[in-house]
């Protein structure tokens, strides 16, 4: 930091404790301070979309990632014992399908996704620092302000020896409140435009989402569905009839049977 | 104790058949269950960990979606103060009505999966628990046998040295007789363990199939009812209110054309540009001129943010045009409005003819400072990509130098980006 700039900010932190003991009056602007805690819900929602749409993203490569795996696995059970039952196909066309989805989910969604999501929240989110950064300005020239209109007015009341004093302090409270004037109202102006941009900006995003979204879903289900084929007839009403559960434990049940399962 | 004793008893002789001194007996039928046995082992464990990565993804994806509906519903929630942003962006109005009923439907569907994650739960994850459960035990079956193998090899080998002893003192004699029994024990021992595992493997292996085959099925129809709860869902609630047989590659487009100058005017706005220094502002505010986007006191917002509401056509890149005369000719003019961008789309003619008339008349671009400097720079509006030798490339923000202009923006210019000059139709850019 710069001489001047340490001045700076040791000034303003003996205006700031001055202001909180009562002895230097703050300027309290209520249209920036609505605007600002508008604009403080709209930064917070922003960052928190970003979170999830990053989330979701991740969440549909990890679901397909994972059933890939998964497939493999399976396939790895069949092959230590079996590789030519109807089940053991039914793996390979699951793993197939499967594959399928994940390569095709990679390579017709992720694109479009970050640049109908992705982009445009990560955008939005990069003003943010900047227009934070307008705002602590603003909010340290209120302090000079604040700082320079009480050295006047004691000038008033107590006029000094010295006649040039008060003119002096004049000229830099005049000065002070146009350069805090001029932030506040960009600021107070600006803010609100931004927030209403926000409708347009984000609009376009939200049918593509829903689009992905469906598109997915729809990718998903049709690929899996596709391995219902293989499967013998009885197994969709075993599964509902939970008579698959059963097969489990029973043969769980067999397998602690083994002498070499705790009976040796 | 006894363990601790045997284990010491074992160490000798497994240090020699390392380095060679002993024989090692080898089973190979057994070893190769003993290897079937072994990949059952890692992938009974990578399914246990895959099924509550898969059961995680799927948590996840609903968790963040309803997040994200929520999210995206209050963003378009007026905030106070705003009354009426149907009517003042008519265009977003379908958005605006559906981000609840968004909401809700991803909300039920958050509900909605919670029963099928505990159905993987308890259904998928407590058996592989179990599975995992049994293994352990056979695998300590399988080292049992592997000591029982040592045992053997040991007492073997220390009989066959005693035996080709020549001569035999009477100490001796007394160890192999007893040496002769212990062999005996630990042969019967370890052909007892090892026939079991023999005989009991292959039936495990096949239990395994078994095991799967049920399990998998039952997995494949929870992954099922997953994706079909995602697309019952949200196609119900998309049914009627958005177009979703769009196929994927064509999204991006679709919301490239839907995007609007938005995001130009949001950069217009000085609070996004970088705070540029205070005694630079005062200059310009005394001099009466602002930076554009920032209108000097508070009474110009509504006009300024009502301008916000009518729209440029979305900045369309001109059809390829193969023929070389196209360089010559000033880029095409839009038809709505000087401020436009030469129409973007793609090569489908009734569009690019039409998608602009629709359109409102763009806002009046913002005032130009004046430019007391020689060198003049302007800002790149939209992307431009070159479309033949000696045009000027340069991305939505670029700072380009201007070498030559004319008066009428629809005419192209020249410029320079630090070391490449090339032409660019003037209405890309902006004065900076």
């Amino acid at each position: 930091m710069s001489w001047s700039g340490f001045k700076k900010s040791m000034n303003r932190a003996g205006t700031t404790l001055l202001q909180k003991t009562g002895q230097i009056e703050r300027t309290v602007d209520r249209d920036f301070a609505d605007e600002e805690a508008k604009y403080k819900t709209f930064e917070k929602e922003c960052q928190a979309l970003m979170k999830d749409a990053k989330g979701y993203s991740d969440a549909m490569r990890a679901m397909t990632a994972t059933q890939g795996r998964l497939a493999d696995t399976i396939d790895v059970f069949y092959s230590a014992a079996d590789k030519t039952s109807d089940s053991a196909m039914a793996a390979h066309a699951y793993k197939r399908s499967i594959d399928d989805l994940d390569t095709g989910i990679g390579r017709e969604l992720d694109a479009p996704y970050r640049t109908t999501v992705m982009e445009p929240l990560g955008k939005m989110n990069a003003y943010f620092p900047i227009v934070n950064e307008h705002i602590t300005k603003r909010n340290k020239k209120l302090l000079d302000y604040d700082s320079a209109r009480s050295r006047m007015n004691k000038l008033i009341q107590k006029p000094s020896e010295d006649p040039t004093k008060l003119p002096k302090a004049q000229q830099e409270h005049d000065d002070a409140k146009e350069v805090f004037d001029m932030l506040n109202a960009q600021l107070i102006n600006e803010l609100p435009q931004l927030l209403s941009l926000r409708v347009p900006y984000f609009d376009p995003s939200f049918e593509a989402m829903i689009r992905m979204q469906c598109k997915f879903a729809e990718e998903g289900y049709e690929k899996l569905s596709g391995v219902q084929r293989y499967f013998a007839d009885n197994v969709r009403d075993d599964y509902a009839a939970g008579q698959l559960d059963a097969q489990v434990e029973g043969v769980l049940q067999e397998m602690r049977e083994l002498t070499i399962c705790g009976a040796a | 104790m006894k363990g601790i004793q045997k284990a010491f008893a074992r160490t000798p002789h497994m240090i020699t058949t390392k380095v060679g001194m002993s024989k090692k007996s080898n089973d190979p039928e057994f070893d190769d269950y003993g290897r079937r046995f072994t990949a059952i082992e890692q992938a009974t464990d990578k399914l246990l960990k895959d099924t509550k990565a898969y059961s995680e993804a799927v948590s996840n994806l609903f968790t963040h979606g309803q997040g994200y509906a929520t999210h995206f519903a209050t963003i378009f929630h007026p905030v106070t103060g705003e009354y009426d942003l149907i009517g003042k962006y008519p265009e977003c109005e379908h958005t605006i009505k559906n981000v609840d009923g968004y909401e809700g439907a991803l909300q039920e569907l958050k509900a909605a999966i919670v029963p099928e994650l505990e159905l993987i739960e308890s259904r998928i994850l407590a058996p592989i628990k179990e599975l995992q459960q049994i293994m352990k035990t056979i695998r300590k079956t399988i080292t049992k046998r592997e000591h029982k193998l040592i045992d053997y090899d040991r007492f073997n080998n220390s009989l066959t040295k005693l035996r080709d002893k020549k001569e035999k003192t009477l100490n001796d004699e007394k160890q192999l007789f007893k040496l002769e029994q212990d062999f005996e024990v630990a042969s019967n021992e370890y052909e007892y363990i090892n026939t079991a595992l023999k005989n009991e493997l292959p039936r495990f292996l096949m239990q395994a199939t078994q095991f799967i085959d049920p399990l998998f099925h039952s997995f494949f129809y929870m992954q099922l009812n997953i994706f079909y709860m995602l697309l019952e869902k949200l196609s119900g609630f998309a049914e009627g209110k958005f177009d979703i047989t769009v196929a994927a590659a064509e999204i991006a487009s679709e919301f490239e054309q839907k995007r609007t100058d938005a995001q130009a005017q949001i950069e217009a706005l000085a609070i996004t540009q970088r705070y540029m220094g205070t005694s630079k502002m005062v200059q310009q505010n005394r001099a009466g001129g602002l930076s554009p986007g920032a209108p000097p006191g508070r009474a110009s917002t509504t006009s300024s943010v009502s301008s916000a509401s009518s729209r440029l056509p979305p900045p369309v890149r001109s059809p390829q045009p193969s023929t070389t005369s196209f360089k010559k000719a000033p880029p095409p003019p839009p038809s709505a409005s000087a401020a436009a961008p030469p129409p973007y789309s793609p090569p489908a003619p009734g569009a690019v003819v039409s998608a602009p008339i629709t359109k409102k008349a763009p806002p009046p671009p913002p005032p130009l400072k004046p430019k007391p400097k020689a060198a003049q720079y302007v800002v790149a509006l939209y992307d431009f990509t070159a479309q033949a030798d000696g045009d000027l490339d340069f991305r939505a923000g670029d700072r380009i130098e201007v070498v030559e202009r004319t008066d009428s923006s629809e005419d192209w210019w020249t410029g320079k980006i630090g070391d490449r000059q090339g032409v660019f139709p003037g209405n890309y850019v902006q004065d900076s």
